[in-house]
Order: C-alpha cells, then sequence, then structure tokens
C-alpha cells in the first residue's frame, strides 16, 4: 500500500490538461468516474494512482454540427446527452440506448467518451454508434487523429488509444435515410443493469415495409460489438417480417462468439441474439 | 389570554408520519456506523478465506509490527466461552481449531487507522490443513460425512422435526388427484443499506458500552457478557435507529468483537464497519431449501393430503438455523384444512455461508413449495386456484395443516373474498386478452400465513416503561430496536392515544440495556405487538395516576370529572385546565414512571410431545394472513418476466397505523419478488460468486410495480387495539404468486429460484419441443 495520497488534478482547457499531463504523466484520465472509481475500488495498480478529471475541459462538452454531421464531446453525459435537441432529432437510436444506462445518478456523471474507452462488450451506446459508423477524434498534444469506432475498440477493454492521447469527440452522420431507429439490451432487471445482450439496429423500410437497407450491432455475444455485413446483404431486400429474421438465424449464430458468465450462459445469449431480431418487425417504423 | 388552535391527539388507526423521517431524509439521523471521534481506534478481522480446515497455527508477527497496530488477538486471547449463539452456541467469536466457512474471523486487530488495520489484516498468515468441504445439504447427510462440529451428537443434522395427523402419507390412497413436485429454492442477502457496525468503549467504571447496528440489544448483552468473559452488568449495549435489517442483525454481527478490541484500550472508542463485500461474506443469509412437496385432494377440491420435505442449509452454525427450520416445518401446509399431514424439516450445517434470520424466517421457502403445489392440483382438478383455496382455507376454530386448533383471529378467508371480487381477478381475461406482441399474460394467486411471536416456551415478554418528564411531555422508553419499520413512531402514538397527546408533547427513549427494560428481538412480527400491548399498560397506569392526582389538586370528588388533552388535564365540569407541567412538579421522581409487562399468549395444544420443538417454537397461537395476486408479462423472446400489477389483500388485525402498515407490505412485497425473480446468491465451492451488489441482483424501482394493499381489518384481542404483526407475511407470497402467474401465461413451471430468464427461457424452449 503507498504511503502517498493519490493526487487530483481538474483542467479547465486542453491547453491546461496538457501542461498537467506532461508534468504526470502517470496519471490517468477519467471523466465521469463511474468505470474508473469502480476498478480503483477493487485495487490493483488504478488504486493509488494520479487522476486528471475531464470534467471540466469545455472543448469536450460541446456538441455542434458540422455540415452533415454531428459533433459530439467526448466528456458529454449521458444525461445531458438524452435530452439535447440534436441527439434526439438525429440519433433515436442512441436515444434509446441511453435511456437504459445504468440510472438518473450514473446517467449525470457518467460520459459517452468513458463509456467508449471502457471498450466494454456490454457497453450500450457502442451497438448503436457502430451501426452509425461513427468516426472518433483522437487528441495529442500537438496532433488529431480521425478513426472508426470499429477500429478503435480493439477486444475486451482493449483500445487503439496511444499514450498521451484522448478522446475527445464522435462524429456522426446524419442518416436521414433511416426510418426505423431500435435498441433493445437485455439486462438482469431494468436499470442499473449489465447488458447480456444488446441489439441496435437502424433500416429504411419501405412503404411496402420491404428492408431496403439495414444495419444491424450486437452487444455482449462476443469481444466486441458485432456487426455483420453478410446479415445486413442477407435481410436487404427482405420484407420485415419474422420469417425474414428467422431466415438470418444461422448467420447469426456464425457472427456471434458469447461467453458464460454469472449474468448469463452462452447458450441464452445465443438464443437472444437471434430472438432479438425478432422484435424488429413489430417496431413503428416513421414514413 | 388567546387559547392556541387545539392540538390533535394521536389516535390509534389514523395514518401519521413518521417521527425520524425527517432527520432520515436530511442525513440528522446518527447511526451506529456514524460515530467517530478524535482518540477513535479501529477493528477488525482476519477471515478464514477457505471452506474447512483446521487451523495449525495463526502468524501474527508481522501484523503486530506494523506502525499504528495496537493489538492483534487470536482465540487463545479471549477468556469467555468464546461461543455465541441463541440456542446453540456453536459459533466462535475468533475461530479455535477449525475454519468452518470462509468468512470466519480468525484473528482481530485493533489498529489507530484504517490503513493501518487493512495493512495488518493482510499480514496475519493463517497456516491451515485443509478438510473436505461439505458443500450441500445432500453431501452433509451423507454416510460417513465429515462432522462440522464433532461434539454435537445429531451430527450434521443440527434439528429434524417431523409431525403427523390423520393418517399421515397413508391418505393419499383416499385421494382422487395427487401432484408432486420438488423445488429449490436460494440463498437470499438482506442488503441492508448500513452493513454490519457499531462502536465501543471500556468506561472508567468498568463497564463495555457497545453502540451496535442490531435487532437484539438485551440478547446481545448476555450473549457479548458470556462469550469474552464478563459479568453481565458490566456490558451495556445501545440500539440507535438501524439502517435496514431484516433479520441480518438478530443476533451478534460485530458487538463481541468490538468488545474484545476495546478491553485492550481502555478509555478510547473502537469501531468497527463491515464494508460490503465483508458484510456479504461475513453475514447470515436466507436458508436455501429444497422442497418436495405432494399434495393430495378429492375430486371436488377438498384437500385431503400433504406430504412434505423440507431441507434447509443453515451453513456451518445455528445462529436461528434452527428455529428457522421449526417455523418452516409449522407453516409447510400453509393455511389450509388438511386432515392427514406429513411433514418434515431438517436443518443441516454445511461449510457455505451461514443461514440466519431474515424476514419471513423459513416460511417463504415452506409458501414457495405449497402454494405451487395446490396450484397444480387446482388446474389437474380443473378449479380455479381461487375456488380451490376457498374450499380449503383455515376458518377460526378449524385445525391447520399440523393439527393445532386456530384460536385467534383468522381472515384469510375474507381475504380471498376481497380478492375474488376484486377487478385484477374479475377481469383477468381481459387484460390477458390485450396482450401486447411476442408477450403472454398470466394471473397467479398465493395464501400465506405467518406465526406472530416466540411460541410455546420461549417467554415472548415486553416491558414498557413511560415518564411525565418535569416539563410535562411524555418519553416513553421503547425496549424494541426499530431497524426502518417505523415501530417507534407506532409506540409514540399508541402512548399518545391512551394519554390523549399529540407527537409534540412526547418523544422517545431509543433501546438501551440501562435505560430501557428487557423487551425481546425487534423480529418474529412481535415488534408492535408485544410491545404495543405492554405500552398501553403501563400508559394507562400512568394516565390513572395523573388524573387521581389532579382530582386531588382540583378537590374534586370523581376522577371521571377529569381527562387528558394534549399538554393538559383538564376538569370537565368547570373547563378548567391544569398544564401538565404542574401535575409533574407534584408527583415525586418514581411517581412520573409506570412500568408494565405483557407476555404475548401461547398455544395450549401440543403437536409435537418432543420439547427441543417447542423450545424451536412449535406451535403458535397467532397468525397473520395474507392472499396475493400477481399479473404478469413474459416475453417470449426473451424469458423476461416483468410483474405488470400486484395486490395484496393482508389479514394483519386492525392497523394502528396505516401508513406504515402499507410500507410494511411494500417493502416485504419488493423483497419477495426479489426472492422470486432476480437474488441469486451463487456460491461455488463454499465461496460467494455473488459478492457485491454489481453481481447481486436486488430489484431497483423499476422492477417492482405499483401495489395495491388492502387489510381486512378483523380484530385481534390479545394485539394492540387489535393489531397482528405485519412485518414477514408480505414476504412470503410473491415468490409463489409469480410462479403461478408465470405458469398461467405460459404454462410453465420453473423449479430452481430465482425465475432468471434464462431459465424461464429454457422452459419455454422445451415446451415448445414435440412432446418425446
Ligand atoms: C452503477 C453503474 C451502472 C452502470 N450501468 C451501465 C449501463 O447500463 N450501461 C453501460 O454501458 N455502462 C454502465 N455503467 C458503466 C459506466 O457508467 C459507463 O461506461 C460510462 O459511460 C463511463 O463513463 P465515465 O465518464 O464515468 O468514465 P470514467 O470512469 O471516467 O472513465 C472510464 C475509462 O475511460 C477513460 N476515459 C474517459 N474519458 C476519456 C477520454 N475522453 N479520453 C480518453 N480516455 C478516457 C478513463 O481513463 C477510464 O479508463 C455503469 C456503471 C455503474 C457504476
Amino acid at each position: 500500500m503507498s504511503g502517498r495520497e493519490a493526487r487530483v488534478w481538474l483542467p479547465g482547457s486542453l491547453d491546461e490538461l496538457w501542461k498537467i499531463w506532461s508534468d504526470a504523466p502517470d496519471a490517468v484520465l477519467y471523466a465521469g468516474g463511474t468505470d474508473l472509481m469502480v476498478r480503483r475500488r477493487k485495487g490493483g495498480p488504478l488504486a493509488g494512482s494520479d487522476l486528471i478529471c475531464l470534467e471540466r475541459v469545455a472543448d469536450f462538452r460541446e456538441i455542434r454540427e458540422e455540415g452533415e454531421e454531428i459533433l459530439i464531446g467526448a466528456g458529454c453525459t449521458i444525461a445531458s446527452l438524452m435530452d439535447h435537441p440534436l441527439v434526439r432529432q438525429n440519433f433515436p437510436v442512441l436515444t434509446q440506448a441511453f435511456k437504459v444506462l445504468g440510472s438518473p445518478p450514473i446517467r449525470n456523471m457518467a460520459s459517452i467518451g468513458g463509456n467508449i474507452c471502457t471498450a466494454s462488450p456490454a457497453g450500450d451506446t457502442l451497438p448503436p454508434l457502430y451501426v452509425m459508423d461513427a468516426l472518433l477524434e483522437l487528441r495529442r498534444e500537438n496532433g488529431l487523429r480521425r478513426i472508426p469506432i470499429r477500429e478503435f475498440i480493439t477486444g475486451p477493454g482493449k483500445t487503439d488509444l496511444g499514450p498521451g492521447e484522448v478522446l475527445s469527440g464522435i462524429r456522426i452522420p446524419r442518416l436521414p435515410r433511416y426510418n426505423l431507429h431500435h435498441y433493445e439490451k437485455v439486462g438482469q432487471r431494468n436499470a442499473l443493469s449489465i447488458s447480456i445482450a444488446g441489439l441496435a439496429a437502424i433500416a429504411r423500410i419501405s412503404a411496402e415495409r420491404t428492408i431496403e437497407d439495414i444495419r444491424l450491432a450486437w452487444g455482449s455475444v462476443g469481444p466486441t460489438v458485432v456487426r455483420s455485413r453478410n446479415i445486413e446483404k442477407a435481410l436487404t431486400g427482405k420484407p420485415l417480417s419474422s420469417e425474414s429474421m428467422e431466415a438470418a438465424f444461422p448467420l447469426v449464430d456464425r457472427a456471434v462468439s458469447p461467453i458464460d458468465d454469472l449474468r448469463a450462459n452462452a447458450r441464452y445469449r445465443r438464443i437472444l441474439a437471434r430472438n432479438l431480431l425478432l422484435r424488429l418487425p413489430f417496431r413503428g417504423v416513421h414514413p | 389570554m388567546k387559547r392556541k388552535t387545539e392540538r390533535q391527539p394521536c389516535e390509534a388507526g389514523r395514518s401519521m408520519p413518521r417521527l425520524d423521517a425527517y432527520a432520515k431524509v436530511t442525513g440528522k439521523t446518527r447511526y451506529a456506523s456514524d460515530f467517530y471521534a478524535g482518540d477513535m481506534v479501529w477493528a477488525g478481522v482476519k477471515r478464514g478465506g477457505v471452506p474447512h480446515a483446521t487451523i495449525l497455527s495463526v502468524e501474527t508477527e508481522e501484523a503486530r509490527a506494523v506502525e499504528g497496530v495496537i493489538a492483534v488477538l487470536t482465540a487463545e486471547d479471549v477468556t469467555g466461552t468464546n461461543r455465541q449463539g441463541v440456542v446453540r452456541k456453536d459459533q466462535p467469536v475468533l475461530a479455535d481449531h477449525r475454519i468452518r466457512h470462509r468468512g470466519d474471523p480468525v484473528a482481530l486487530v485493533v489498529a489507530e487507522s484504517r490503513r493501518a488495520l487493512r495493512e495488518a489484516v493482510d499480514l496475519i498468515r493463517i497456516q491451515v490443513e485443509p478438510l473436505r468441504a461439505v458443500l450441500d445439504t445432500d453431501a452433509a447427510l451423507r454416510d460417513g460425512a465429515i462432522s462440522i462440529h464433532e461434539d454435537h451428537p445429531g451430527g450434521n443434522v443440527l434439528l429434524e422435526g417431523t409431525l403427523e395427523t390423520g393418517e399421515g402419507e397413508d391418505a393419499f390412497a383416499q385421494c382422487d388427484a395427487v401432484v408432486e413436485a420438488e423445488f429449490q429454492v436460494p440463498m437470499q442477502e438482506h442488503a441492508y443499506l448500513e452493513t454490519e457496525a457499531g462502536w465501543s468503549v471500556l468506561e472508567g467504571d468498568g463497564v463495555l458500552k457497545i453502540e451496535a447496528s442490531t435487532q437484539t440489544p438485551f440478547r446481545d448483552r448476555s450473549e457479548v457478557a458470556e462469550a469474552i468473559g464478563l459479568p453481565v452488568d458490566r456490558v451495556r449495549v445501545i440500539a440507535p435507529y438501524c439502517g435496514g435489517a431484516f433479520g441480518g442483525k438478530d443476533g451478534v454481527t460485530i458487538q463481541s468483537l468490538l468488545g474484545l478490541a476495546a478491553m485492550r484500550v481502555p478509555g478510547r472508542p473502537v469501531k468497527m464497519w463491515l464494508d460490503r463485500e465483508e458484510s456479504f461474506l461475513a453475514g447470515v443469509k436466507r436458508h436455501p431449501a429444497r422442497l418436495r412437496f405432494r399434495l393430495g385432494a378429492k375430486a371436488d377440491g377438498t384437500l385431503h393430503a400433504l406430504s412434505a420435505d423440507l431441507d434447509y442449509d443453515t451453513g456451518p452454525y445455528d445462529h436461528l438455523g434452527g428455529v428457522v427450520t421449526a417455523l418452516g416445518l409449522e407453516h409447510a401446509g400453509g393455511p389450509y384444512r388438511i386432515p392427514n399431514t406429513r411433514v418434515r424439516a431438517r436443518s443441516v450445517y454445511t461449510n457455505n455461508p451461514v443461514g440466519g434470520a431474515f424476514r419471513g424466517f423459513g416460511v417463504p421457502q415452506a409458501a414457495a413449495g405449497m402454494e405451487q403445489v395446490i396450484d397444480m392440483l387446482a388446474s389437474k382438478l380443473g378449479l380455479s386456484p381461487v375456488t380451490m383455496r376457498l374450499k380449503n382455507v383455515v376458518r377460526r376454530g378449524d385445525r391447520n395443516a399440523i393439527g393445532v386448533a386456530v384460536l385467534s383471529s383468522t381472515g384469510i378467508h375474507e381475504c380471498l373474498e376481497v380478492l375474488e371480487g376484486h377487478p385484477l381477478w374479475r377481469d383477468r381475461r381481459a387484460w390477458k386478452d390485450r396482450c401486447p406482441p411476442a408477450r403472454k399474460r398470466g394471473v397467479g394467486v398465493a395464501c400465506v400465513m405467518q406465526a406472530v411471536g416466540y411460541g410455546p416456551k420461549v417467554p415472548d415478554v415486553a416491558n414498557a416503561k413511560i415518564e411525565l418528564t418535569p416539563e410535562g411531555a411524555f418519553r416513553v422508553y421503547c425496549g424494541v430496536v426499530d431497524m426502518g419499520q417505523g415501530n417507534i413512531t407506532t409506540y409514540l402514538q399508541i402512548a399518545g392515544h391512551v394519554l390523549s397527546q399529540d407527537l409534540t408533547a412526547m418523544e422517545p427513549v431509543l433501546p438501551d440495556t440501562d435505560q430501557t427494560l428487557p423487551s425481546g428481538s425487534a423480529s418474529a412480527s412481535r415488534t408492535t405487538f408485544t410491545f404495543g400491548k405492554a405500552l398501553i399498560r403501563a400508559s394507562k397506569l400512568l394516565k390513572r395516576r395523573i388524573l387521581e392526582r389532579a382530582t386531588d389538586l382540583l378537590m374534586e370528588e370523581d376522577p371521571r370529572n377529569l381527562d387528558l388533552v394534549p399538554g393538559e388535564v383538564i376538569h370537565l365540569t368547570s373547563g378548567k385546565r391544569i398544564p401538565l407541567s404542574q401535575i409533574a412538579l407534584i408527583l415525586n421522581r418514581e411517581e412520573r414512571f409506570a412500568v408494565a409487562r405483557y407476555r404475548a399468549p401461547v398455544s395450549r395444544e401440543r403437536p409435537t410431545d418432543r420439547e427441543d420443538l417447542r423450545l424451536h417454537g412449535i406451535p403458535h397461537t397467532v397468525f397473520s394472513f395474507g392472499a396475493h395476486l400477481a399479473a404478469v408479462e413474459v416475453d417470449e423472446l426473451t424469458g423476461r418476466i416483468a410483474v405488470k400489477k400486484y395486490l395484496v389483500i393482508s389479514d394483519c388485525g386492525r392497523l394502528i397505523n396505516p401508513r406504515l402498515f402499507e410500507q410494511q407490505v411494500h417493502g416485504g412485497v419488493a423483497q419477495g419478488l426479489g426472492y422470486g425473480l432476480l437474488e441469486d446468491m451463487i456460491v461455488r465451492d463454499g465461496k460467494i460468486m455473488t459478492g457485491d451488489f454489481s453481481t447481486y441482483i436486488i430489484p431497483t424501482a423499476l422492477d417492482v410495480p405499483n401495489m395495491v394493499s388492502l387489510a381486512v381489518q378483523m380484530e385481534e384481542k390479545s394485539g394492540p387495539f387489535g393489531l397482528k404483526g405485519a412485518g414477514e407475511v408480505a414476504v412470503d407470497a410473491p415468490l409463489p404468486a409469480v410462479a403461478n402467474a408465470v405458469a398461467d401465461a405460459c404454462g410453465v413451471r420453473i423449479t430452481r429460484f430465482p425465475m432468471t430468464p434464462e431459465r424461464i427461457m429454457e422452459q419455454l424452449e422445451r415446451s415448445g419441443e414435440p412432446a418425446p
């Protein structure tokens, strides 16, 4: 047990962040701390580390339109995004995920950037961000790069975040074409619940209820979020019906690789991965 | 002078807000865990870490060397019996020779800071020789199984009881329909907000003062004294408001350890406070149980024969496992008339976490079995589950399933009638037909009873004390702990009713072995029942004394011409008023106090001649009842069960504070729904796998439906203002009510609880398969 108390910094701007970080390169970043503090409490190297809180970095809390894209600051809390008109209007699938993330106090603290950087296969914002092909902005003291979310997350708890790098924002294209937006998570209870399996879907459904275009992403049924072009292709052109979905089951079976844990066994997760598709035909479609 | 507006005296039967609510929601209430002082030191323990082993040595040198460590104690340092327990005292304060579960405390550290404490605890090494761990009741009962307590004559069977009535199992031959089922119900965690906590100080006069989060200050006092070797009058236990207990603090948790620690640092307060993980590891749990039921009826639905076997896993210690098991035995047949029964219950030692008291106390397990098989039988006979129950529930004067005549108020039939006429039952078909796609709806019911009080042998006694203070207020010396139920408020309401006072004229003294009088535990649905009755008596005595003295003062002849009003005595014929403070001045100290005792009634029936079963509580004489209805929606795609509506009709006698009563019902149902649907304490190799709230899932506000709570208010003559206990009965029924609703919705019945979506899905898939 280290004798020294951990230090905590609260930079107010990016410039301050870089300065602090160069003085204390071993300090660990956090935003809401809803993942980090839980891990710290369990001990290990994180338990005594110095901390830099991103909560007050104004640049990280912005939401703005940039042409056909919307840029969401990584430090925005889930609660603030849930109520934001730009997010609500453009990304209903994300809003649905926010509503089932944690609980009101957790949503007040938790940031979207933290959800991404934690890179849990069960992270609730991830399947929606995958179906929307979100692009992440990563900054270092003198550089900026952009990377698609599916390339950023490399494994359970693993990301491509480099040393001295911070996630500053998430770019999401407006997707006016899609008229079905769906997120469903199965957890052990209705709030404060880690996903056992989840499905995000956006689709273009014609007046005749034909699937003209569909994107699907599953959470908690593989080491990272599962998106399968095969399944999406197979469903395109098919009627939006239970039969079409059932026909895709063998492809789903191949795409997912769930595990057993205390929350559920792999068998049940497989059933869910398939069955969650069957909810889509019951979803409302906006003309 | 202008008169103040008249203050409204308390009245039994009228809801009033909790006395403690404001201070609690504003964070002002001080719980035992809130204690801090400048010279305070910390105590904590090193726990066994293995399920079963012989202790070879405990190495403490390194721990002692840590800066800030004051003392490290092991069993050798305990001068008392080093044994705790209520019936069988088989639990060491500090393990000597043997570790019997992973949470057993082996060494106690006293340190200047929490950090030094933690460091020292980590440095203690326990050398052990592992013993084969006994991990379930089957293994414990097997021939040649290793005995967890070598000195126990019953081997690994802590207590076994069998009761038979009529022709017993032979009567199945006369039944027209018989069903049989086996169920497994899980271990449940109390999950109180305040984990086990307290502080202690050895005072200058040699008295060991312990303030603890406890349900049982008076019993703790003698238990601690004996275990650590002090005369009982050298121990004082104080019980402030307790941050939840539900039975988990019915018995010593940290008290003896605190005492041992405090003796090492005379004059300095010592605090001990378990974190959540340690509370999970060390705290007692609801006993997991295996239930085998066989139930038979005549063609018209009249119950005729019951056979039941209940095996409770009590972990390595009695704690209250024997009494829990006996209550399960007594309640196995539910609130029904069944002429021929054979019921057996066993409490079995294992190396799993310790089983102990938990709201319902053995009855939720029994009801889980009985209330499902009766539904299965009704369905086999083509009867509605309500009709089936109406036909068979006990009425006053009937004999219950263990052959005991039910002589106290018995309102289960009335509860069921209300249920039958309620729209949630009457209109259930229409509700089920409005089911959304990919879901199935069902409605289920369950009927339960719960004994009130301790039973025939252990005296269920309370001693109330009330004081007219020199200022003219009333001080009620509450002998029974308020762990969140609100009984302290009810006590003041009771005294206020008798004395015609409002709450502003009264104050409570919380349980303290120096100040309040022995009144038993806050448990067994007796908290208001027994103490309330004693308090009525004490309040009446004091009232009479006050009125008599006022009579003298006014040179009046007839005390009936005087009465009490808030703050004053009023002379009815003249309208003259005397402030109570003036009466208080002319009474001497002894006269300002009144004390009274009440002993709850006991049954004279003898369903068994075994004295040990009578000691363990069989039979009781007062029962509360409840009829529950759950309306559920099962998601066919995920197996998730949503409880959409919930109805409870209770017979807990007359209500004193309907709002507090409703809170007990709501809390009981929420905890019962958690038991049935979510809470799965997974234990492997004696180790809790779901050791915190991220993996042990309790219901949130979004998992509990709005509930309708109704009460048939029949008077129970032996209870205060006609009341019966209400703290437990509501937890007994949710599991079977929901299970029956799920069966109604989709025809599946699972046998291992809780009803997780995974288990439901498995059954749904199986039921979809073509019959083999
Ligand atoms: C009770 C509870 C319930 C929860 N329920 C859910 C749930 O339902 N669904 C769900 O998905 N999650 C849930 N979580 C997890 C957590 O709340 C979310 O993952 C949340 O989005 C994390 O955000 P944060 O800002 O609190 O992250 P933090 O804890 O602050 O950080 C998490 C990790 O990301 C890193 N990090 C944070 N921001 C940045 C950044 N801008 N750049 C680089 N690295 C960064 C940190 O270093 C840390 O490693 C729950 C957590 C708790 C405690």
